[in-house]
């Protein structure tokens, strides 16, 4: 099984991916590895921190897998993406590419996950054209440490975040 | 009302909300850690330094932009784990853009609505974000 490691300001968290679930997702967020960026906290889905995908690595990937998964669990982490036309407002906090488009990672690192305005959306979650949600990885274990650092996002703004290919 | 940088001023709605103003009016001036909401949108809280009670008045879960409100916020929003005797904390916070909306753990939250941001809302649009990025500072609010 192929695994990920999510580097925040230096504490390391493993992921394995779900290649048996989302294979072709899988395959393409294994290609543009390594990525990494500033890691902003979601204001709608709860405990979530987002790296946003710009430039060569943005990736618009189809709908794969089950097609509503809809709950989300501490560790899990969903590709994200959706059409330019329906941010929510202006997006002041992200990047000016960010703001024509949406393509992330998700990491969902504590309770609650994914609960908040973004579990009933029915403006962005009715078509699948507009937004594509495949829950591609699952951390193996949540440190306390990595926890922590998501959380502090929160407060004291962004932090670098790196995500590559685990080599044993 | 100031959140770092920004300024801004709001009304009271004494007639709708008398008993929660009143009381609201007793506890200021507040001057508390900003936070950014996780779960409602564009929100901004701050916790308040007693537990109440509110009377139930002047309440909506329709919440829009420039609204200055107080309720209890489901303790997990605010802290990393449940603390062991406490579920629910009361803030008072207020919607800085639209698609946002408040919510408790299973649905929509109805909130005291206690005033209104009739100045400055455009420089707290522009704070919140750039918090978001840099990290939050204070938020205080007095009665003019």
């Amino acid at each position: 099984m192929r695994k990920l490691v999510f580097e925040l300001e230096g504490i390391q968290a493993i992921a394995e991916l779900h290649d048996d679930t989302v294979p072709d997702t899988c395959d393409a967020v294994w290609e543009i590895l390594p990525v990494e960026g500033m890691s902003i906290h979601a204001n709608w889905a709860s405990r979530e921190i987002m790296l946003h995908l710009q430039g060569d690595k943005i990736l618009r990937l189809p709908p794969e897998g089950p097609s509503s998964h809809g709950i989300v669990a501490p560790g899990d982490i969903v590709y994200f993406w959706r059409a330019p036309q329906m941010s929510r407002g202006k997006q002041l906090a992200y990047s000016s590419e960010f703001e024509r488009e949406l393509s992330e990672f998700a990491i969902f690192y504590g309770e609650p996950s994914g609960l908040g305005l973004a579990a009933s959306d029915p403006a962005r979650g009715a078509d699948p054209t507009l937004q594509v949600t495949p829950l591609f990885a699952t951390l193996t274990d949540l440190p306390a440490d990595f926890m922590n650092k998501c959380e502090e996002i929160r407060h004291k703004g962004l932090k670098r975040l790196v995500v590559k290919r685990y080599e044993e | 009302m100031a959140l770092g940088a920004a300024e801004a001023f709001a009304d009271l709605d004494e007639v709708a909300a008398p008993r929660t103003t009143a009381w609201l009016q007793g506890l200021l001036p507040i001057r508390n850690q900003a936070i950014h909401s996780m779960e409602n949108g564009r929100e901004v809280y701050t916790l308040l330094d007693t537990q109440g009670p509110i009377p139930e008045e002047n309440q909506t879960i329709y919440q829009c932009v420039g609204d200055l409100f107080v309720y209890h916020k489901p303790a997990i929003f605010v802290e990393p784990v449940w603390p062991r005797h406490v579920r629910t904390f009361l803030v008072i916070g207020f919607i800085y853009e639209r698609d946002s909306a408040i919510r408790g753990m299973s649905g929509p939250l109805a909130t005291n609505i206690v005033g209104r941001i009739t100045h400055g809302m455009d420089a707290l649009a522009h704070e919140a974000p750039r918090m978001r990025k840099e990290g939050f500072g204070e938020i205080t609010i007095s009665v003019l």
